[in-house]
This record gives C-alpha cells, structure tokens and sequence, in this order.
C-alpha cells in the first residue's frame, strides 16, 4: 500500500483513539484511577446508536446524537451507583481499578447477552471511495475525521471558556483546594464522567463507521488508548489528542513493515519506552 | 458423578496454585498484575514445545517454563515498578494480550489457532488412561501442598515481612533501608513463575493447548478467586478456588431451566463473576477470610 494512503488511514484511525484517550484521561486525572471499563463503553456507545438505528429504526444522526446522550446519562448513573459510594469511603485506586475490571466483564458480557457475539453493521449504504492522487478516501473516513476535530474543539472550548471546564481544571490540579474555594465537587465529577463517557460512545459510533461493531471492540482498543494517555502525560487532554494521532499513526505505518496483526504491540511497545525514557509523557501530566 | 468431582477438583487445585501466584504479588506485595495468564501461557506452551518437539524431559521443561515466566515477570517489573502502581497493571495487560497475538500469528513454532496437542504427559505409560484423571489429581494436590507450604513459609520469614511492609506503607520500607524495587521485582518474578507452573499442569490436563485457553479473563478468574478467599490470605485462596470453581462449574446447568441460548448463558455466567467482583470490592474487600485492616484498600 502506497505510504500517503497508510498516512490517511492512520489519522482517521488516530483520531478516533485520541475521542477515546480524551475521556479516558480526564476521568484518570480527576478520579485518580485508571479506569479499565473505558474500552467497554467505547463499544456501550456504538451498540446503543446500533439498537436506535438498526433495531428501533430511526434515523441515523438521530439515533447517534440520542446513544452519546443516553451513554453519558448511563455514566452518571455509574456515578451515583458506584464511583460516589467508593469516594465517600475514601476507596484507593487499586480498589477502584479492581473494580473497574469488574465492570469492564459486566458490560461486556451484557452486550453479548442482548446483542449476540457476532459482527454488525450500521444501516448505512456503502460507499464508493473517491479517489484523490493515487489515495483511496471514503465518505465516511471524511465524516470521521470531521466529526473528531469537531468534537476536539468542543472539549477546548469547554475546558477553556466555561464554568464547568475551569471547575474541571482546578479539580484535576488539586481536588482538596477546589473543595475549600466552593465548587460542588460531585457535580463536576459527574460532568467529567459524563463527557468522557460522550466521547467514548461518539469514537466507538465512529470506529463502528470505518470497520464495524463487535462486543470486543472496545477492549482491543484499550491498550492504543491508554499508550496515547501515557504518551501525552496522564491527565492532559491535548496530550491525549496528539498521543492518540501519534499511535494511530505509528500502528498503520507499521504495517508497511510487519504484519497487521502485529498494530496493537506497536502502541505497547511504545507505551514501554515512553514509561522508560519519559514516564510522564510528552506534554507532561499525572 | 466421581469424575465430574475429580474434574471440578482438578480444575479448581489448578487454579489455586495459579492464584496462590497472584495472592503474594497483590495481597502480601500490593502489586497489580492483571496479565496473570500470560505467564500461564508462556509455563504451558514452553513445557510442550521443549518436550514434545526435543525430547527434553518433562521435569526439565516445566522447570524451564518458569524460568522464563520469572525472567519476563522481572523485565516487565523494571519500567513499571518504580512508578505509580497503576502502570504496572496497563503494562501487564497489554503483555498478556500481545503473547496471545505471538502465539496466534507465529504459526511456524505454536501451530497457530489450532494449538498443539499430542505432547507427552507425566507417568503416562504407568498409569491406565481410565485413571490418569484421578492420579493427576493426586499430582496437582501435591504440587499446590508444596507451593502453598513454600509460600506460607516465605512470607513469614524475613523476606515476606518486607513484602508486607512494601504493601502496607512504602515509604516507611524505604526509610528502614529495605531496596524495595528489588523486592517487588522479587516478587512479581515468583508470582509469574508460579503461574507458569500452573500452566503446565493446565497443559497436561487438558492434552491440548491453543490461544483460546489464555484470554484475558483467565486472569480474572485468578482476581475473583483472591479477592473472594481474601486478599492477603492463602486459606482463602483455596477456598475461593473451590467455591469460584464449584459455582462456574454448576452454573452450566442453569441451561436445562433458562429458556436462553448457550451464548446467553455463557455471557450471563461470566457477567456474574464481574459482578461479584464490583460487588465485593464495594462492601466486603476482605473477602470471606481476609482482614480488611491488612488491606491498603483505603486512603
């Protein structure tokens, strides 16, 4: 495969990992924990937006807009059931990771359970690639790659310019300081749940457009995912887009040269030297 | 009904030896490992291949799994064990997720998908096949009587306090002098070869290995089976192995009353166990036999 077009592949791919790595990083930093469920919800995210368009009919943009809405309703839901009783007992977050993994089996295997093992597809007609100096782009690459700088823009205009994303900000900083000056700290835990969790539906319905769903989707996303965490400094948002470009990257160049089954120990390999050489990553963090 | 028993026995001895592993990494070390069963996997797959192919004895080559297990487990333990606990646990899992892509894609040494069966087993030409269950029942105890004994032994000497002492407050292990990098190191290395261990007794019960046996939750069957028994407690490790093993076993039959399919049921039984494990970890750490004040699970 010619270079350009593995370069094309490894952005959209990238961009969806660095959607995921976002809500990954910010929920890391903000609940001290690194939150092994976060692959299933990517894939919660596409089979919810496959139940209201495959399944119940409706339209396609409205069915996904409702899954992201109803995947960070679920978050929440999570919040109060078991992240707020842990944090009130004062958890650890080898307890919290423990129990993640616990949930991660759980949703997994609830997915299994309602939608069967096997591999979907979203009602969408496919679409011919057109064709732009000797590379192969599809509608929905484009789309992708949109939506995905679209919604990375979105978390820097929250983080940056609202209430919620300052309060955000100072609680990844230091959550005791934020507490004495003021902020509901449970409500911004639960806006921080929340939008990581829309932006992890919004990759899994995306990844669903490029490939398809399947209920292990998530979970063969979740070492990409936490080497483009490590790789832009846990906690840092911006580290995380360009630690998920990064990764997405390196896993499609390295096809040129290795097998593709081989794309995932790439990203470990990766996180390895990033732990040895820079272990808070690139643009700092945790 | 009495192979049923012996079968379930087996299984559950099996994994009490490959939990007792991950029992003195996380409860007597605080150590997250949660790619456990790659190292079961590298036990079993280098056992078979060294005997089936060379000829080396089988002794020799269970011996040999372990010593790779224990020499990966301390490479693994060296860019992670002087940081944050939870890079360990990422590390650990993507270790264990990648063998499993080695040992599915080299086809030319692990046959692939399809696995490798036909390989030698202990004693097989003394004992008659119809009773080589129960004797290798008797073989599995043995080995977890030893183990089980071996560890009981470590963590009450010297050594095993300081592990405890890392788990409990590592800043205070540091502050007595005590190298505690190199003791973690230790210990994730002797956890792994543990598993690799039980990975051969897998090999030689099952007769036939492929990648399949090595998912992921294998590692969280060991999980549950701690955190049931009681984190930090070996009696707890075998009671959890046989409870954890006697419920997945018999939930199989919840088939002849549930109109579901086998994969509903299958899911079901698995998304059981994650639950058990949110459900402990919420209100009863401890598990049935552990003391919660020897638990580093709170702030």
């Amino acid at each position: 495969m010619a270079i350009e077009q593995v370069v094309i592949n490894g952005m959209v791919l990238g961009c969806i990992i660095a959607l995921s790595a976002i809500g990954l990083t910010v929920t890391y930093r903000i609940l001290n924990f690194a939150n092994f469920a976060h692959g299933d919800f990517v894939t919660l995210g596409a089979y919810i937006a496959f139940l209201f368009s495959a399944i119940l009919g409706l339209n396609f943009l409205a069915a996904c807009a409702l899954a992201i809405a109803a995947a960070a309703l679920f978050s929440v839901g999570l919040d109060c059931l078991i992240w707020k009783p842990m944090r009130s007992k004062g958890a650890s977050s080898t307890a919290l990771m423990i129990l993640s993994i616990g949930l991660a089996i759980c949703l997994r295997n609830l997915i299994v359970f309602v939608f069967t093992p096997d591999i979907e597809r979203f009602p969408l007609p496919v679409k011919e690639g057109m064709t732009l100096g000797g590379v192969v782009i599809t509608p929905y690459q484009v789309a992708v790659t949109a939506v995905a700088v679209v919604l990375m823009f979105a978390v820097h205009y929250l983080l940056r310019k609202t209430s919620i994303g300052l309060a955000m900000r100072a609680l990844s900083d230091n959550m005791d300081l934020a507490r004495v000056s003021g902020i509901d700290v449970d409500r911004v835990v639960r806006y921080t749940w929340a939008t990581g969790m829309a932006l992890a539906a919004a990759a899994g319905i995306l990844y669903g457009l490029i490939t398809n769903i399947n209920p292990n989707m998530g979970w063969f996303m979740v070492i990409p995912i936490f080497a483009a965490v490590i790789l832009g400094g846990i906690g840092n948002p911006y580290g995380a887009m360009m630690g998920g470009i990064i990764i997405g990257l390196s896993q499609e160049l390295s096809t040129l040269i290795l097998p593709s089954e081989y794309k995932i120990a790439v990203s470990f390999f990766i996180m390895i030297v990033v732990l040895l050489v820079k272990p808070k990553g690139l643009m700092g963090g945790g | 009904m009495i192979d049923y028993l012996v079968t379930i026995l087996l299984i559950a001895g099996i994994y009490a030896i490959f939990a007792l592993g991950l029992n003195l990494e996380w409860g007597f070390t605080g150590l997250l490992n949660f790619g456990h069963v790659g190292f079961m996997a590298v036990g079993a797959y280098t056992t078979v291949l060294l005997s089936m192919n060379n000829g080396v004895p089988l002794l020799l080559s269970v011996l040999a799994g372990m010593v790779l297990a224990g020499l990966l487990g301390a490479f693994l333990g060296i860019p992670t064990l002087k940081l944050r606990a939870d890079y360990l646990a990422i590390v650990t899992i993507g270790f264990s997720e990648i063998l499993r892509y080695l040992l599915l894609n080299e086809e030319w040494l692990t046959n692939g998908p399809i696995g490798l069966c036909g390989f030698p087993r202990p004693f097989q030409d003394l004992v008659p096949i119809q009773s080589y269950n129960l004797f290798f029942l008797v073989v599995v105890l043995s080995v977890l009587v030893i183990i089980y004994s071996g560890i009981e032994l470590l963590i009450r000497s010297p050594w095993g306090r300081v592990l405890k002492s890392i788990r409990e407050n590592e800043e205070i292990a540091t502050s007595l002098g005590k190298h505690v990098f190199s003791y973690k190191v230790q210990s994730l290395a002797l956890g792994s070869m543990i598993a690799a261990l039980a990975g051969s007794l897998l090999a030689f019960y099952l007769q036939y290995i492929n990648p399949r046996n090595f998912m992921p939750i294998e590692t969280f069957y060991a999980w549950i089976i701690v955190v049931l028994g009681g984190s930090g407690n070996n009696k707890g490790v075998l009671l959890g192995a046989v409870l954890f093993w006697g419920f997945f076993s018999g939930s199989r039959f919840a088939q002849e009353y549930l109109p579901l399919s086998p994969t509903q049921v299958g899911s079901m039984r698995v998304m059981f166990i994650g639950l058990m494990l949110i459900i402990l970890m919420m209100f009863r750490p401890q598990g049935i036999l552990g003391k919660k004040e020897e638990l580093s699970l709170e702030r």
